[in-house]
């Protein structure tokens, strides 16, 4: 369970351009569950995900996962829950050129000091499941933009986390596209893994893969 | 004042640690007064965002604070042929009035700052900031004698004067006629000092083998740890420098740093600074074992560090020993 009480987010506080983009959040998200967060552009939707995900502090309010809170824990100590508990998915690729797809999946891994033969073997894995194993020695700039987004979903799994963040993740995706990007969402709720994405794309929220809807305004939840 | 590189050199370090040191202690009153892990409120985050910035740097800050007790030391032993009557650092902390308090707080602030690192280094290894406020409770004690130590700094040597004719540290550490503590502890005799100091080694060593086999007794070594340092510096002074100058009556424990002794000063003090703040540090971390955040680590840190202090003394009892069996100095018969 992912719970979040009264989180607020302020940039450049202060300043002249400061700007709130998140106003007393308070929501709980259940486990095992597909979780889309919907609503404008400038809503908060990607603020609320990199909270979620311990990429950045709120300014006030508290975030707790499984009854423990996370948003006030020290820096070193979310870099672990971040390589361990959340597997990100963004809206642009951003693998890293010059490099294999092998190599940008297993990346992740090589903080945690697993043996390279079993992080390969994991990474060929994951990279078949996803029917890119075939790109494995590839270099990251040959692929297209389907076969891109799946690398960065096989990054995002290398660690096994048990929740999924993705942030806009059909956004540069086709229909066809989009629709085998949902399949694999469906693949991971039966692992029974947590996903929350975010998104304005209807193929997205209207899914009937979608446990549960948050739509976001101005920084606050509608309803 | 004496423009000497030396001279510089500590007065811009202490300038810049009370700089650190104070502004965090402003910090730590904030911490003192409005830390609540429970709350969300906006100054909560704030300050939980802070503290990783501030320990770091203090860290850093009570990191030279160590050090400088050393450059103290070894600048007024540099700045000893520009006094009349000096032979060593004695000579030169004894130019004017605030030589020797200047010392005797570094001295203090050095335990101090040690044991605040060690509050630190365990506070950082619990994901709740579990000593926090022990830990800037330490640190708002501490500000106010680090900057009481800065102005006597820079009292000391702002008011050196090369014309000065001072005392020598024959006169300062003699067992006869002079007075002071120096030379009262000078004046203890050696024989029974060396059986004291023995025993208490004995005692300290087998205390700290106990405590890191079984755990226990953590708080007696710690006891024990401090008892042992002031006899080591009383024992320095009153028989080991004895052996080491191969001279009877000379007992300064400041001639240790100089050339002509190879430095062992360098070496026998830090052991011995390092021995007594390590093994309070076992003392201080001993009431928190409980604690939840830090159940599974905290024995592990006391363990280190009552190992540390014990290896610390056994070294520094190794190094005596050596130094009184092939000295050339036999002071009984």
């Amino acid at each position: 369970m992912i719970e979040l009480s009264k989180v607020r987010k302020v940039f450049n506080a202060d300043n002249p351009n400061e700007f709130s983009a998140l106003n007393g959040v308070s929501v709980k998200i259940s486990q095992h569950q597909l979780t889309v967060l919907t609503g404008p552009s400038g809503s908060g939707k990607t603020t609320l995900l990199s909270i979620i995900g311990c990429m950045s502090r709120p300014t006030a309010g508290r975030v707790r996962l499984d009854g423990r809170v996370i948003s006030s824990l020290p820096e070193r100590f979310l870099t672990d829950i971040r390589r361990k508990t959340f597997g990100f998915i963004f809206q642009q690729p951003n693998l890293i050129k010059g490099l294999t797809v092998l190599e940008n999946v297993m990346l992740p891994a090589y903080p945690l000091g697993e043996s390279y033969s079993l992080l390969k073997a994991k990474a060929i894995f994951g990279l078949d499941s996803l029917g890119i194993a075939n790109k494995a020695n590839a270099k990251v700039e040959w692929l297209s933009g389907g076969e891109a987004q799946r690398a960065s979903i096989a990054r995002a799994l290398i660690n096994n986390p048990s929740i999924i963040i993705a942030d806009e993740p059909t956004a540069h995706l086709d229909t066809n596209l989009s629709f085998r990007f949902m399949e694999i969402i469906e693949n991971f709720k039966t692992e029974g893994k947590t996903v929350i994405i975010s998104s304005h794309d209807p193929l997205v929220y209207n899914s009937s893969l979608v446990d549960r809807l948050i739509k976001l305004r101005d920084g606050q939840i509608e309803g | 004042m004496i423009l000497h590189p030396t001279v510089i050199g500590n007065l811009v370090g202490s300038s810049i640690t009370t700089g650190m040191v104070v502004y965090a202690a402003t910090y730590g009153l904030q911490i003192l007064k409005h830390w609540n892990i429970e709350s969300g409120a906006e100054l909560q985050l704030i300050l939980e965002r802070k503290t990783y910035l501030i320990s770091t740097f203090l860290a850093f800050a009570f990191g030279m604070q160590l050090i400088s007790l050393f450059l103290f030391v070894f600048t007024a032993d540099r700045l000893t042929p520009l006094f009349v009557g000096a032979m060593c650092a004695a000579g030169t902390l004894n130019v004017n009035a605030f030589g020797y308090p200047t010392l005797l707080l570094k001295i203090l602030n050095f335990v101090l700052a040690g044991l605040w690192l060690v509050l630190n280094y365990a506070d950082n290894q619990g994901y709740d900031y579990p000593l926090i406020k022990w830990k800037y409770g330490l640190l708002v004690v501490i500000a106010p004698f680090i900057l009481l130590e800065s102005i006597m700094e820079f009292a000391y040597f702002i008011g050196m004067k090369p014309n000065v004719i001072t005392s020598c540290c024959g006169s300062l550490f003699s067992s006869e006629n002079a007075t002071g503590l120096g030379s009262e502890i000078a004046g203890f005799p050696p024989e029974p000092m060396m059986v004291i100091f023995y025993l208490a080694l004995l005692l300290t060593l087998l205390s700290g083998l106990y405590a890191y086999l079984t755990k226990k007794t953590t708080y007696l070594y710690a006891i024990l740890s401090v008892i042992m340092f002031v006899i080591a510096i009383a024992s320095i002074i009153s028989f080991i420098s004895l052996y080491i100058y191969e001279i009877p009556t000379h007992h300064c424990p400041f001639c240790l740093v100089t050339r002509d002794y190879s430095f062992i000063g360098y070496v026998l003090y830090p052991l011995l600074f390092g021995a007594v703040v390590s093994g309070m540090g076992v003392g201080i971390l001993n009431p928190f074992i409980e604690c939840e955040s830090l159940r599974l680590i905290l024995p592990k840190i006391i363990r280190k560090s009552t190992l540390i202090s014990f290896s610390c003394y056994s070294l520094f009892g190794l190094i005596v020993t050596y130094e009184i069996v092939f000295s050339n100095l036999i002071m009984r018969g």
